[in-house]
């Protein structure tokens, strides 16, 4: 036979057990909305992909601009026409590399809004309080720069805009 | 006829770096006259008070989206034969349906060389 000492000290923890095991499941209930299948391939993996591409585009972006600088160095300005021909060549290649800029701030601008969400849940366990819910990609036009093999490049874009031209 | 490269030319974005290149390519080409907006509302107050011959836009812009200036663009008496052309790095099929059902001239992908900016151009405005 138990001692009444024993049982209290059963009871106490098979009480604490229970609750260790509802916080569990309010905190799991709290994160739902992360593990939310949509938001993690839509967003979370999306997000590491923007950042992946972002990485990769700065780097091509700076190789192509060192490569241009390092064709500068070599000009033979002993001819000036094909000396400012060259230059002019090399100076469009870098305003064009520059283009990067614009690309990869629209993909941390992605990952920025993925993280803040997450965040934002996070900050709500640890206060207490109700998840907010997360976004899901919608029906908008606004997708931001496409990741590699998910855009259609320039020829298709003709081909569609003279399609429809041809339409009218 | 020849193109005006005196014609005022309003190029829209929100990243600075991409009115710089684009204005820098512009000069390069030979236009002398560019102005700057970096949003829709930006660039249809400067519509409203300047006669353009040509509008380059960015699409993803706040406010005032690129796609949302064309449509009132084409929807403005003054401004409707206006040539449009979007340069942005929104690439979907739909995007370019939707620009084009909307009154967009010429659509460039971004990242986009000098080479593609020229030709474009000179589909919309004629050969310079």
């Amino acid at each position: 036979m138990m001692g009444k000492g024993k049982l209290d000290l059963v009871e106490r923890l098979t009480n604490e057990c229970i609750d260790l095991c509802q916080t569990v499941l309010r905190g799991r209930k709290r994160l739902e909305p992360l593990l939310d299948p949509a938001f993690r391939t839509q967003k979370l993996l999306r997000a590491v992909n923007e950042q992946k591409t972002a990485v990769n585009e700065m780097e091509a972006a700076v190789d192509r601009i060192i490569a241009a600088v390092e064709r500068m160095s070599e000009i033979d300005f002993s001819d000036a026409a094909a000396a400012e021909q060259q230059l002019s060549a090399c100076c469009d290649e870098i305003m064009e590399a520059c283009c990067f800029q614009d690309l990869t701030g629209q993909r941390m601008s992605q990952v920025n809004d993925t993280l803040n969400e997450v965040e934002a849940v996070l900050a709500s366990i640890a206060d207490g309080r109700a998840s907010p819910q997360v976004s899901v990609a919608g029906e908008s036009l606004l997708n931001g720069p496409a990741l590699p093999g998910n855009g259609v490049e320039q020829d298709v874009v003709d081909r569609l805009l003279a399609t429809s031209e041809g339409r009218r | 006829m020849a193109v005006n490269m005196k014609m005022p030319i309003l190029i829209v974005d929100d990243y600075k770096t991409m009115l710089r290149i684009v204005r820098n390519l512009l000069t390069k080409l030979g236009f002398s006259d560019i102005d700057e907006a970096t949003d829709g509302m930006d660039a249809l107050a400067k519509l409203k008070n300047r006669n353009y011959g040509l509008v380059v836009s960015d699409w993803n812009m706040q406010p005032m989206t690129g796609y949302e200036l064309l449509q009132k663009v084409r929807g403005d008496d003054r401004l409707k034969s206006l040539p449009f052309v979007m340069v942005t790095a929104e690439s979907k099929v739909e995007n370019v349906i939707a620009a084009r059902q909307a009154g967009v001239n010429n659509y460039i992908i971004k990242p986009f060389s000098a080479e593609v900016l020229k030709a474009k151009l000179k589909t919309v405005l004629g050969d310079f």
